[in-house]
């Protein structure tokens, strides 16, 4: 499309690790102002979203949020869970403030709201979930970023980026991506080396994986005073997010012990790879738990028993994407948790 | 942001753009037209004119009905303006009449809206008269303004006329239609009508603007330092 410099090309890599999330599944419906990002419909109904476009969109997002000059005037906003994760991670790599779960009316035209914000720019995770966000918007200039799926409604939306927005693992990787390209732009990260954070910390958490968790680590004594294990999932969060305010080599870099403690117990790793091995993708629950050095690539699972680096092509053994049961059928909103209403955003 | 009540303490502007007029950046209510940006503060419109007369049109009381009888409110309709190019329309209603008067004066000042002024024949001196025949409407009430030469006056109805007076326009031909009787629809209706001077593309605004940056994104530095030392 534009002459944009090479290096803002999609590599390889990161092709597959769209197809990988499904973020190339669209829905049934489909929306006439995403008529042009789709690629074909498939004779289930479902419509495939062209992901050349969805990586263009991506970068052109990412070099808007670059743009703006003081990154706290980003907001990124997730009514629905599977989202939430992913825009409080953006927001704590990227600089940005996060608004998760329930979207106080008034938070960008009222000024006596406690949560008052005058953002120059916002990023939505769902246009039609996230609509009193962007309808906000609209009454105060500013201009809208939207992961937008085959059937989202585009009215006063800026820029779509065409993805699918029912997969958690499709949310999470786009947030990835995007805080990626924006800190690449940044100078802050170098475009050779891969992102030392991996995906998987974008990625939602069912509060059944946090126990599992839980209780892997409680027998653990060694753990460090400022780890809280209680059992509720935004807790462990806040944990997480103190780390990295302390200053943990990687970002998403843990406690060694914990390491061993959860290696010993779940042998999956969150290794984030290809679709090719048998392993039946129960594994994302220990994300916290796996430790990435710095050097090596992403997809590397260095939980204790699969401490070597992979042949390049070889992918670990201890992948946790199995294509067989992956759901094509282009995610279902049902499986998604509904939220709590005392989940106590303001 | 953190505040001990709700309300506004009057002291300190709680938004952007109020800040930048507190600190001076932004001088001009027409670099706040430029880039649409709404007013929520109206200590932003009086440091930024500080001559304006307010002129209350009209108290009107409405009831409505209890079991205990009626409750009476007041209305209160003010005008506001600088005689030079400027003018709000502000309606209130209240349980007291002087309640209802400052806050119309309040929403007055918000709702301010500038006037473009022309000529109506050859182009000597100040503009004194409508650029172009405008017309607004309210409810039933239709409100034309006509260009008229210098000396003319206002030929209007005393509710219009005082509206158009506060905003500085000179000369003009008025023709309205309708319940011009409701006052709030009349006052309403020529305020549209004034609006929408600047609404009228005339061949002079025919030459491309240059795109400049808004003053949020001009000024972001020292917004961004106002902000840390709120920010929880």
């Amino acid at each position: 499309m534009s002459k944009l410099p090479a290096c803002l090309n999609a590599t390889e890599e990161d092709i597959r690790y769209l197809l990988a999330a499904q973020a190339h599944i669209g829905a049934k419906n489909l929306n006439v102002k995403m008529i042009p990002y789709v690629w074909k419909r498939r004779p289930d109904g479902i419509h495939i979203i062209n992901i050349g476009k969805t990586w263009e969109k991506l970068v052109l997002a990412a070099r808007i949020i670059a743009a703006i000059e003081n990154p706290s005037d980003v907001v990124v906003i997730s009514a629905r869970p599977y989202g939430q994760r992913a825009a409080l991670k953006f927001a704590s790599y990227t600089g940005a403030q996060a608004i998760a779960g329930r979207f106080t009316p008034g938070t960008f035209t009222n000024y006596i709201t406690r949560s008052f914000k005058e953002p120059r720019l916002i990023i939505v995770t769902d246009p039609r979930t996230d609509h009193q966000a962007i309808k906000e918007a609209s009454y105060v200039n500013i201009p809208v970023i939207a992961l937008a799926d085959t059937d989202s409604p585009m009215r006063f939306v800026d820029i779509a980026i065409p993805a699918n927005n029912k997969a958690k693992h499709s949310i999470g990787l786009l947030y990835w991506m995007l805080a990626r390209e924006v800190k690449r732009l940044k100078n802050e990260i170098s475009r050779d080396k891969p992102w030392d954070v991996m995906v998987d910390m974008f990625f939602y958490r069912d509060p059944e994986e946090t126990e599992k968790d839980t209780e892997a680590l409680a027998p653990t004594e060694k753990t460090p005073p400022t780890f809280n294990m209680t059992d509720s999932n935004w807790d462990t969060e806040n944990v997480s997010n103190d780390w990295e305010a302390t200053g943990t080599a990687a970002i998403g870099g843990v406690n060694p012990s914990i390491v061993a403690a959860i290696a010993t117990n779940n042998p999956a790793s969150s290794g984030w790879d290809m679709p090719d091995t048998e392993e039946t993708g129960g594994g994302w629950g220990d994300t916290t738990g796996t430790f990435t050095a710095v050097s090596e690539p992403p997809f590397t699972a260095v939980s204790e028993p699969f401490a070597e680096p992979p042949v390049p092509v070889e992918p670990p053994p201890t992948s946790v994407f199995d294509e067989s049961t992956f759901d094509t059928s282009g995610g279902d909103w049902a499986d998604e948790p509904t939220n709590n209403p005392s989940s106590g955003w303001d | 942001m953190t505040r001990k009540n709700g309300k506004h303490s009057g002291s300190a502007p709680v938004t952007k753009l109020g800040r930048l007029v507190k600190e001076g950046k932004i001088k001009d209510l027409e670099q706040i037209y430029k880039y649409s940006l709404p007013i929520k503060e109206y200590q932003i419109v009086d440091t930024i004119l500080p001559k304006l007369s307010d002129e209350v049109m009209k108290i009107m009381p409405v009831q409505k009905q209890t079991r205990a009888g009626q409750r009476t409110r007041f209305k209160a309709f003010v005008v506001v303006g600088d005689s030079d190019g400027h003018v709000g329309l502000g309606v209130k209603c209240s349980k007291e009449v002087a309640t209802a008067i400052r806050g119309a004066i309040v929403l007055a000042k918000l709702s301010i809206i500038p006037v473009r002024r022309g000529y109506w024949g050859s182009l000597l001196g100040d503009p004194h008269t409508v650029p172009s025949k405008v017309t607004g409407r309210c409810g039933s009430v239709t409100c034309r303004l006509v260009p008229a030469p210098r000396g003319t006056g206002i030929v209007a109805a005393p509710t219009p006329k005082k509206l158009l007076q506060l905003a500085g326009i000179t000369d003009c031909y008025t023709t309205s239609r309708g319940s011009t009787r409701t006052l709030g629809n009349f006052v309403k209706a020529t305020f549209a009508a004034i609006g929408n001077t600047y609404a009228f593309l005339t061949p002079d605004l025919w030459e491309k603007i240059e795109h400049k940056k808004g003053p949020y994104q001009e000024f972001s530095d020292i917004l961004a330092k106002a902000t840390e030392k709120r920010r929880v």
